[in-house]
């Protein structure tokens, strides 16, 4: 008679005992690994930046005498986790890389739930402030506090294909505005060959709207939100760019076409299919790491203005660097922040590395953005981005970010739909009416969320 | 015989389950119920608001999107996606043992990768001009080469349609063909030395012998349907799910926009419970029905 058998209850009761006992022992041995967490826990969502910072805090550590465990986690994982932590009250690291519009999410509801610290005054303390680009605090500010501290400034410029241009006989240095740029789109975009497929086009631009349109509505100087949070895209500005855009992207003149995302980006490029692409700095290295064979072929140029003299560039992504409320040790932390942003000898290490330029305007000199870069025609792309970063236009955050990017695009999408029942007869006024009812559905998410502010 | 067990030992044994359940269903039920009368921003801070959420629900457009693109796709599961099941099953059900085997394995092995590994597929089969998708349409039909299947309002709820059908149906044809088997052979022979056309003998004899699993398949369809999620998020994942115009909208997209992404678990609350009765409801229905036919 074996053990099991003379246990009085029957064999499933003994097994699940075991697995009781299991369980609790795996969790007593788990609670003890707890007990080792090091100084500073950070977590990044990208690997070029894991890469860097893996390199970097060694000396960090060697100097403070301190331990730093480095996370590499997927950006939507990241989010996600992160905010379930921050509302539920549960562990979270000490600093966490976050993109560009997530900062809404931590600064809902009462001040005092939010789950990131406060960094202003000490962006101030150590005269930070005054070196960073200032459009770039937009991101990470909410009710007039900075919560993240900027990485990056990711001008926007166009790439384009340099064989190809001269093929098509475009003369880039009359690229100067939108309107001679659509005027040559026009003459370019066609169906050569006869064969009912358009052979080039002239742009790559979303069917739908979204980061496209964007960045062409903050070019002009829109914006969702601005300064004090209120919706603010709803505007005649905003109503002719979409005109603008319905025309370029839907018209029967259209010169654009929706490349979507990934592989077929670069087969667009590779084929010709399409002649500019949006590159702000660090699309500039996607380009060179997922399309090589067009190494020497490539070039980049200003977006063009929307009036002569006007702005050259615009903005896409962003990342900041947020110290949560949970840490233990925020002097630590933003030590360690600083010394990861804004470390002099790894400025420009970073930006070989990367192609993204730095935050702070006075590593804007250094050598390394001065290089020619081989795959971009030798053209010293660090110089060009950092002669555009100063014109980049802020970029308000609010907890509602989301809804207005929903909405700004339901309006253009309703607006298209009008386009292609009647034309541009009473176009104007359809996108106005719709822009209209956008910003009032923002407006009511809006208000619940400062009703919880208040009744809190 | 009547076994009487003394002491407490059945219930010490049944007490992990008992306070399991009470923990994860009977205390969360409870809570979900008050939770969709307040606002919250988290677990953490929360406002009583009564009856504003719904109301709120009830006047938001995006919701009237969600609910209209999940009925829609709920009907053409129904209408589409059941009878396409159906024909496969009964395409198989006359073969041989070994073919039906193997066609059984393919037709249900989408089903195995799972929604969201479907969703990443789909959205590489549906890149204008280099998706197999596209192309294979320029091909058959001389148009559809640069059809924007994911960013055009009116191709997405259709690539959500087919994305589904490639999903579903032949998890459904396995609960057909599994039906079909328990058949009486002899009732569809005698009906058709009768003279029963195939119609008549699928109609009058075959369907009404496998009745009950086609309500129960029909059901779990519409639930399933008022339940999309994983396809529409990652198709359409660079707009929230929500798709151009709120075009791939649905309930449960809906729910998590508002009540995790948000933070508004009492919103998403009332949603979930929108959600709720609208299943009951129309499984409701749908089993009366069922129950009268049978009548």
């Amino acid at each position: 008679m074996s053990f099991i058998d003379k246990y009085p209850f029957g064999k499933a009761p003994f097994a699940l005992l075991v697995i009781a006992i299991v369980s609790v022992g795996l969790r007593i041995a788990t609670a003890r690994r707890h007990a080792d967490r090091p100084d500073l826990v950070l977590v990044t969502h990208t690997d070029a930046h894991y890469a860097a910072y893996r390199k970097a805090i060694p000396r960090f550590e060697q100097e403070h005498g301190v331990k730093v465990q480095l996370q590499l986690v997927n950006w939507a994982s990241l989010q996600a986790r992160l905010q379930n932590a921050v509302l539920a009250g549960t562990e979270t690291p000490d600093l966490a890389e976050m993109f560009e519009s997530t900062l809404g999410y931590f600064t809902r509801g009462p001040a005092e739930d939010f789950g990131v610290m406060d960094l202003t005054d000490r962006l101030h303390r150590d005269g930070l402030y005054d070196r960073i680009v200032e459009s770039r605090f937009s991101l990470w500010s909410a009710r007039g506090r900075i919560y993240a501290l900027p990485h990056d400034v990711h001008p926007l410029m166009l790439a384009y294909r340099t064989d190809l241009v001269a093929k098509l006989g475009i003369d880039i240095s009359q690229l100067d505005t939108w309107d001679k740029f659509v005027e040559v789109g026009q003459r370019i975009t066609r169906d050569a060959d006869g064969d009912k497929v358009i052979d080039h086009y002239m742009i790559d631009l979303r069917f739908d709207g979204a980061w496209s349109l964007d960045a062409l509505m903050w070019q002009r100087g829109g914006q969702f939100f601005d300064a004090q949070g209120n919706v603010a895209f709803a505007t005649e500005d905003t109503a002719e760019l979409i005109r603008w855009y319905i025309l370029q992207a839907r018209g029967p003149n259209k010169i654009a076409f929706d490349c979507g995302w990934g592989q077929s980006v670069g087969k667009a490029m590779t084929d010709g299919l399409v002649v500019f692409q949006w590159a702000p700095d660090w699309r500039s290295w996607v380009f060179e790491d997922e399309v090589p064979s067009l190494k020497g072929k490539m070039a980049l140029m200003p977006l063009p203005a929307w009036k002569p003299g006007g702005r050259r560039t615009s903005v896409w992504g962003g990342t900041g660097l947020m110290i949560m409320k949970g840490t233990k040790n925020p002097e630590l932390a933003w030590e360690l922040a600083k010394f990861l942003y804004f470390d002099g000898p790894d400025q420009g290490k970073r930006f070989l590395a990367t192609n993204i330029i730095p935050v702070l305007k006075d590593a804007w000199n250094l050598p390394e953005l001065e290089r020619p870069n081989p795959y971009w025609s030798n053209q010293p792309i660090g110089r060009m981005y950092a002669a555009l970063a100063p014109e980049t236009p802020a970029v308000y955050s609010s907890p509602v970010e989301a809804q207005a990017r929903i909405n700004l695009d339901l309006a253009y999408a309703r607006s298209v739909d009008h386009f292609l029942k009647h034309g541009e007869a009473g176009l104007m006024e359809v996108i106005r009416a719709n822009l209209a009812e956008g910003a009032a559905a923002v407006r009511r998410y809006a208000d619940r969320e400062h009703k919880l502010r208040v009744a809190q | 015989m009547k076994v009487r067990h003394k002491g407490p030992a059945p219930y010490l044994f049944l007490s992990p389950y008992l306070f399991l359940t009470a923990l994860f269903v009977i205390v969360p039920f409870i809570n979900a119920i008050a939770l969709a009368f307040y606002e919250t921003n988290g677990p953490r801070s929360r406002a009583f608001v009564g009856l504003d959420n719904f109301r709120f629900l009830f006047n938001d457009t995006n919701f009237h999107a969600a609910l209209f693109n999940t009925t829609i796709f709920a009907l053409v599961s129904v209408c589409v996606q059941l009878p396409l099941a159906m024909g496969l099953a009964l395409l198989l059900n006359g073969s041989g043992s070994r073919v039906r085997a193997i066609f059984r394995l393919i037709f249900f092995s989408p089903n195995l990768v799972g929604q969201v590994l479907v969703g990443i597929l789909f959205s590489v089969l549906f890149t204008p001009r280099y998706g197999l998708i596209p192309r294979g349409l320029q091909a058959l039909l001389h148009r559809g080469l640069e059809a924007q299947w994911l960013t055009d309002p009116d191709l997405i709820m259709p690539a959500i349609v087919m994305a589904s059908l490639w999903l579903w149906v032949g998890f459904n044809m396995v609960y057909f063909l599994a039906a079909l088997q328990t058949v009486d052979k002899s009732l569809e022979e005698a009906a058709r030395i009768d003279g029963a056309s195939p119609w008549q003998v699928f109609w009058h004899v075959t369907l009404p012998s496998i009745r009950h699993v086609v309500v129960f398949v029909v059901i779990m369809t519409v639930i399933g349907s008022y339940q999309l999620f994983e396809l529409p998020i990652t198709l359409l994942s660079e707009s929230y799910g929500y798709g151009a115009k709120n075009a791939g909208l649905t309930l449960i997209t809906y729910l998590n926009y508002n009540g995790f992404h948000s933070g508004d678990l009492g919103l998403g609350s009332a949603v979930g419970w929108v959600v709720a009765l609208i299943i009951f409801t129309i499984s409701l229905i749908q089993i009366r029905l069922a129950r009268l036919t049978e009548d």
